[in-house]
């Protein structure tokens, strides 16, 4: 597969996993660790919206879907598929444990990606394909504008019930 | 068969588990539950774990392979319960500062 064509199509999937995956997970409800409630509120001051910005906070402050779905295509690249996706859900669920986060989200968005680059191998897609599908797509959610994007996740909260009761 | 290792490995480690009363899942919600269960994480640490031991290239003939397979799952079983807590255990900070902010008012 055309390598460009094929990013696109890796970014698409890895944004889906990992926004979905989170939101159902409960992100947006609540933040996990301290630092997601400064980040979330620092979002809402700015224009944005709350559990956006508490979904925002929650994925740069511990491992969470989004950073499953990186480490399990680097070690999807690295390893080879499926037993390096495998070791980064294992490594993640400890990044998670030493970031004094509960959740789940990170172990689940590296097993689920796992399985889907298993499974778009068979159309040409490749883990380094989903490396930079995921890089584009993190870097819609955190790279370009907070308030826009937090807005949009706020409104799929919404839509799939797990918007915050926080005010 | 390497599917067959990971069943293996993911079924022994849960049938154990269960034996040594871990729960199914974590209670609800989730994201805020800090149990070891069944599934998260012991049935995933058994198929990482896994990975790393066929990747380590210690899985070589079929009939040492389900043996292996077998102890993988039961020391990651013995892991949830015994020692996951020990080297991760739960943070004793979170709670405090809930605390203050409900006696404050």
């Amino acid at each position: 597969m055309n390598e460009v064509i094929g990013i696109i199509i890796a970014a698409v999937i890895s944004w889906l996993n990992f926004v979905l995956i989170d939101t159902w997970m409960g992100l947006p409800e609540a933040p996990g660790v301290k630092g997601a409630e400064v980040i979330g509120r620092n979002i809402k001051k700015r224009g944005g919206d709350l559990a956006g910005g508490f979904f925002q906070g929650n994925i740069v402050c511990s491992p969470d879907a989004s950073a499953g779905t990186l480490l399990a295509s680097i070690g999807c690249y690295l390893i080879g598929t499926p037993e390096g996706g495998l070791i980064a859900a294992v490594l993640v669920f400890f990044g998670n444990r030493l970031c004094a986060d509960p959740g789940y989200a990170g172990t689940t968005g590296a097993l689920t990606i796992t399985i889907l680059i298993a499974l778009t191998s068979y159309i040409g897609l490749t883990p380094i394909m989903f490396i930079a599908g995921m890089m584009i797509a993190i870097l819609t959610i955190q790279g370009l504008y907070h308030p826009a994007s937090s807005k949009l996740l706020g409104k799929i909260a919404q839509r799939m019930g797990r918007y915050t009761e926080i005010e | 068969m390497l599917y067959i290792v990971y069943i293996i490995a993911i079924g022994s480690a849960m049938i154990l588990g269960l034996i040594l009363k871990l729960p199914l899942l974590p209670e609800r919600p989730m994201r805020q539950s800090w149990t070891t269960s069944v599934i998260f994480p012991t049935a995933v640490l058994a198929l990482g774990f896994t990975a790393m031991v066929s990747k380590l290239g210690y899985l070589t003939s079929a009939n040492s392979n389900y043996l292996i397979a077998l102890a993988i799952g039961v020391l990651t079983a013995i892991f949830s319960k015994f020692i996951l807590e020990r080297i991760l255990p739960r943070p004793l900070q979170e709670e405090s500062p809930d605390e203050s902010q409900e006696v404050s008012p």
